[in-house]
């Protein structure tokens, strides 16, 4: 698909100006929005983040899309169908999430499917889908077990959550409340989980193996390990789907998995 | 139905809790009598229930809905949703028993609170026991919970995390004996003090009321929470133990 954009540069650069952007997306080139996350910053979560998968002819969920970085960047992969997914960011009056999509994927001629719908609604209606991107999400919710529930019932093979993350000095599962604004002066931040309770959660709801990685801008060499990157596996996932973790990846079903989390 | 019938049930059914059923039979449950009698009296010694309509989550064999009931309660419907709805479980059964056999014309129905909704009918008592325990998501149990009281929740739970000030609770796995012979693996919490208040506080409620668990200590908790429109004269049998633990952010 080529871009249907009939846009001049200037008109592009004015409808890119009055929307606050928080992905950088390159639309033409030298055409960049201005994002709180730069183009580097998302290159490297975009190969921290679907590296391990063989998108070509799969079907991805985003929740959250957002502006559509990971959503354009799963299509650019190869993967036959993208639906991306958001509510919060998309009607918001600042972000004018939706429209910012709109603007970037005819852009970038890339066939992404949007539905408007916040993913405490969520369920196996909405089909099964290879990836369900669940990133940065979590902890912007209320009750994220019941949200967590809904993703296992739309994931047909691996699901990929990106969260912050608290309690890592602990070997047991816990999460962490933040009431008001307790987090980062933000009232959208509820929870904080550990890796040992994550590890329980998608367990608990049929995962067969959980994989975890550092984020990549939030490394424990550089004192911090806020965040975190979870891969859980349907029993009989596909390899291309399941079998690709490089040296970042830890398996935490492994004996002694949860020792060094501890800062 | 026969002393005989009822003895031969009694022996016949796997017992979570030991009931009185008559001055000489008592079931053989987990729980000792003399612990569910000093739950029963930190719990209910605190409130006035005559003529109050209570709705217990997590009923088990029935004990404090029983005792509700002897309490002057009008109305009292017994729930629970593992132990009475796991493939196996005859615990439900065992409390029709000892319903009959103590003459307690309370109601019993399986529940799974996450289910609650407004449409269900409303309380003036909610009470849940061994609460976070069992359940895989309590935030959506004490939503649902919130959303049928009309005055007081009290919950008796697990708690874990009790050194920690930041509210947190902490993943807890177990083996129950309820379903097949083996029991049933079930995931549930511990919450510490300051995450049941913060929580209790997000749905609504104004004041919240702690004490330990009257013969375990502070492993395990318990708590009343008031809805805005329960009148003061409510919190009146809350003497120490009971502390009040109501947020700032609630006043």
């Amino acid at each position: 698909m080529t871009p249907q954009s009939e846009l001049s540069d200037q008109e592009l650069l004015a409808r890119i100006g009055r929307i606050t952007w928080f992905h950088s997306l390159e639309l033409r080139p030298g055409i960049v929005t201005p994002g709180a996350k730069s183009l580097a910053v998302l290159r490297r979560e975009e190969e921290a983040l679907l590296g391990p998968f063989d998108l070509r002819g799969r079907s991805v969920l985003d929740i959250g899309a957002w502006n559509g970085a990971f959503s354009f960047a799963s299509k650019r992969r190869g993967a036959a169908r993208v639906l991306a997914t958001d509510e919060f960011a998309w009607t918001h009056p600042t972000y004018k999430g939706l429209e910012s999509f709109e603007l970037a994927r005819a852009e970038l001629g890339l066939e992404v499917e949007t539905l408007q719908l916040d993913p405490t609604r969520m369920d196996a209606s909405l089909g099964q889908f290879d990836l369900v991107l669940f990133l940065g999400v979590f902890y912007h919710l209320f009750d994220p077990i019941d949200v967590l529930q809904r993703m296992r019932a739309v994931t047909g093979q691996v699901l990929l959550v990106e969260t912050h993350q608290d309690a890592l000095e602990r070997e047991e599962p816990a999460m962490v409340f933040y009431p008001g604004r307790t987090l980062a002066n933000d009232d959208t931040n509820w929870w904080g989980p550990n890796p040992p309770l994550m590890l329980h959660l998608l367990r608990q709801l049929g995962f067969a193996r959980i994989y975890y990685r550092d984020h990549p801008h939030y490394l424990p060499a550089e004192g911090s390990r806020t965040r975190g990157i979870f891969a859980a596996i349907l029993p009989g996932a596909e390899p291309a789907m399941s079998a690709h973790f490089g040296i970042e990846w830890r398996d935490l079903g492994a004996a002694g998995a949860m020792r060094d989390f501890r800062p | 139905m026969s002393e005989a019938e009822l003895r031969t049930a009694v022996a016949g059914h796997r017992w979570l809790q030991s009931l009185r059923l008559r001055p000489d039979l008592v079931t053989p449950g987990l729980k000792p009598e003399a612990q569910l009698k000093a739950e029963e009296a930190a719990l209910f010694d605190t409130l006035n229930l005559k003529g109050a309509h209570l709705l217990e989550i997590g009923a088990g064999n029935g004990a404090f809905s029983f005792a509700a009931l002897r309490r002057g309660a009008a109305r009292v419907l017994a729930t629970d949703h593992l132990a009475w709805t796991l493939p196996g479980s005859d615990a439900l059964s065992a409390t029709q028993w000892a319903a009959h056999a103590l003459g307690a014309g309370i109601e019993m129905s399986p529940l799974d609170p996450r289910e609650l909704t407004p449409r269900f009918g409303s309380f003036h008592v909610v009470m849940a026991t061994a609460c976070f325990d069992q359940l895989f998501n309590p935030i959506q149990a004490l939503r649902g919970m919130r959303s049928v009281t009309e005055r007081v929740l009290l919950i008796e739970t697990l708690q874990d995390g009790l050194a920690d000030a930041r509210p947190l609770m902490m993943g807890h796995g177990q083996v129950l004996p309820i379903g097949g012979p083996e029991g049933s693996w079930v995931f549930g919490w511990g919450p510490n003090l300051p995450l049941m208040t913060q929580l209790l506080t997000d749905l609504g409620f104004s004041r919240v009321l702690y004490r330990h668990h009257p013969t375990l200590g502070a492993a395990r908790g318990l708590y009343a929470a008031f809805l805005p429109e329960a009148p003061d004269g409510l919190l009146e049998g809350f003497h120490t133990p009971w502390i009040n633990v109501t947020s700032p952010q609630a006043a």
